[in-house]
Parts: C-alpha cells; sequence; structure tokens
C-alpha cells in the first residue's frame, strides 16, 4: 500500500536534499508534505496524518524533540512513524528522543542508503 | 585542552565529510596563503555554547555558493537559483559542518548547544568573535578551482575557570 511522508525542516533547501535522497533510495510515496517547524507540522498532521514523518531536531518555533512529544499526545498521530534527521548526533539526545517516540534516527550529512536502511521497515 | 592541529583537522574533515557526501565537491587544504575570497560572498555561521563557546563560518564567494547550492538539490549549472537558496545552502552546510565538528568534539567536549544558522552577504566578510577567541583558520579548493574559507573560533565559556 502507497505511504504518505511529511518533511519537516525549517530550511527549504535541505527539505528539498531530503525529497531527492528519498526518490534516489528507491523508496515511493504517494503523497508527500512539508513543513518549517514543529508547530507547523503539527497542525498539518492534525489535519491530514500522514504514515512517515522525517524530522529535523533544531527549528525555530517549535524544536524537533518537542514535536514528537506534543505528537505522540494526539490520537492522529499516534501510528505515525517519527524519524529524526539531524546533525545532532550525542547518543544521549538520540536516546533521549526515541524515548519520548521517535522510531528511528538519522544524521547529517546522509545517503540515500541511510534513508532506505532507516525507512524500508516502515514501508509495508 | 584543545590543540591548534587536531582543531585543524577535525574542522578539515567534518568539511570534507559534508562537502563530499552531500555535496559531491572534493575538498583539498591550500599548502600557500589563504586564497582570497574576492567580490560578493556569503558567510555562514553559527554560534554554540556550553563546554565550549563560539562560532563556525563558512565563507565562499557567490558563484562557489552558487554551485554549491546546486549540486546539493541536484540542479544543473544552467539552471538559476535566487540568492535565497544560496544562502539558505549555506547555512546549512555550516550547520552540518558544525554538526560533524561536534560529535568529533564529543570526548572532550560532552556539551555543546549549537544555534540557528545565519547567512551574511557582502564583501570582505569576516567570523569575528573579539580579541581573546582562539582561532583556527582552515583555507581549502573545492573541485581544485573555488576558495573557501572554514573558521572555527571559541573562547573558554563562562563557567570554566581560566588558571
Ligand atoms: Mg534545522
Amino acid at each position: 500500500m502507497a505511504k504518505s511522508l511529511m518533511i519537516v525542516d525549517d530550511s527549504a533547501t535541505m527539505r528539498k536534499i531530503i525529497m531527492r535522497t528519498v526518490r534516489m533510495s528507491g523508496l515511493e510515496f504517494d503523497r508527500t508534505e512539508e513543513a518549517g517547524n514543529g508547530k507547523e507540522a503539527l497542525e498539518k498532521l492534525q489535519a491530514s496524518p500522514v504514515d512517515i514523518v522525517l524530522c529535523d531536531i533544531n527549528m525555530p518555533e517549535m524544536s524537533g524533540t518537542e514535536m514528537v512529544k506534543e505528537a505522540r499526545k494526539i490520537d492522529c498521530c499516534q501510528a505515525t512513524k517519527i524519524i529524526m534527521v539531524s546533525t545532532e548526533s550525542a547518543e544521549e539526545l538520540i536516546n533521549s528522543v526515541m524515548a519520548d517516540g521517535a522510531n528511528g534516527y538519522i544524521t547529517k550529512p546522509f545517503t540515500p542508503e541511510k534513508f532506505q536502511e532507516k525507512l524500508a521497515p516502515f514501508m509495508n | 585542552m584543545l590543540e591548534q592541529l587536531t582543531l585543524q583537522d577535525t574542522v578539515l574533515d567534518a568539511a570534507r565529510e559534508v562537502f563530499e557526501t552531500m555535496i559531491f565537491m572534493d575538498i583539498e587544504t591550500s599548502s600557500d596563503a589563504c586564497p582570497s575570497i574576492t567580490g560578493e560572498s556569503l558567510l555562514g555561521s553559527i554560534t554554540f555554547k556550553g563546554d565550549l563557546e563560539g562560532c563556525l563560518a563558512v565563507c565562499v564567494s557567490q558563484s562557489c555558493a552558487d554551485r554549491i547550492a546546486k549540486n546539493m538539490l541536484g540542479m544543473e549549472a544552467d539552471e538559476s537559483l535566487t540568492i535565497e537558496e544560496a544562502c539558505d545552502a549555506i547555512g546549512e552546510v555550516a550547520n552540518m559542518v558544525m554538526g560533524s565538528i561536534k560529535s568529533r568534539l564529543q570526548p572532550l567536549y560532552p556539551t555543546l548547544e549549537v544555534s540557528i544558522p545565519s547567512v551574511i552577504t557582502g564583501r570582505e566578510l569576516k567570523n569575528t568573535l573579539g580579541e581573546r577567541a582562539v582561532k583556527t583558520i582552515v583555507c581549502a579548493w573545492l573541485d581544485g578551482q573555488e576558495a573557501a574559507e572554514f573558521s572555527f573560533l571559541y573562547r573558554k565559556s563562562a563557567s570554566q575557570k581560566t588558571q
């Protein structure tokens, strides 16, 4: 079954790069959404939920770590898989955001192979 | 104590990781004096605080910034790009290089909190942090033809006592 995707990053360039890398990884989505911060992402998710969210951490307005916590409190986002995509690579931070409900973690810079590896388990 | 020599390598390795993985440009240090970046240029910078306090900046000419952005976005050389897109790309380069430096410094400085990147345009742009700053400047050539300058400046944070 076709899946839907949302890319959350404060940089429009980075959103395009992530989109391109997802395509290069061979993964296909029937719908893709974008948001520039956690707050905008939550609003869009409530209006129209998606299967997979790729989420930056350092963003103005609402960070990715806060977004994960908030998303897990909302009914529509319970089944959504949230994979963090960040330059942050401290183990402590990764563990804490995973404990808060994230389903995976990709560090920037990344490769299409990395996206394939981390997203494939959620594509069925 | 952070040795200047290792910090040079750390900054270069971090920059190389980002440029090779996401920008598809190779990066070599310049053995002579820093190649000068003349004309309109872009300076992307990001500050950090915690165990170390300072900023990292990436400075390139506008034409180089264009190439970087197009490479990152998979655009053709003749496609047009807005200055906002070039700025956004350089900000993300600074963000990723800093992220990579941060993970390399983790064993020594576990707590480093980074800001959101900012980018300025103009001529003869400089990354500054006051007189007491410890400076590491890495001058490099991208694909053997465009100059880039990476500067990592820091001072001991307020919470650290100076001997
Ligand atoms: Mg960001």
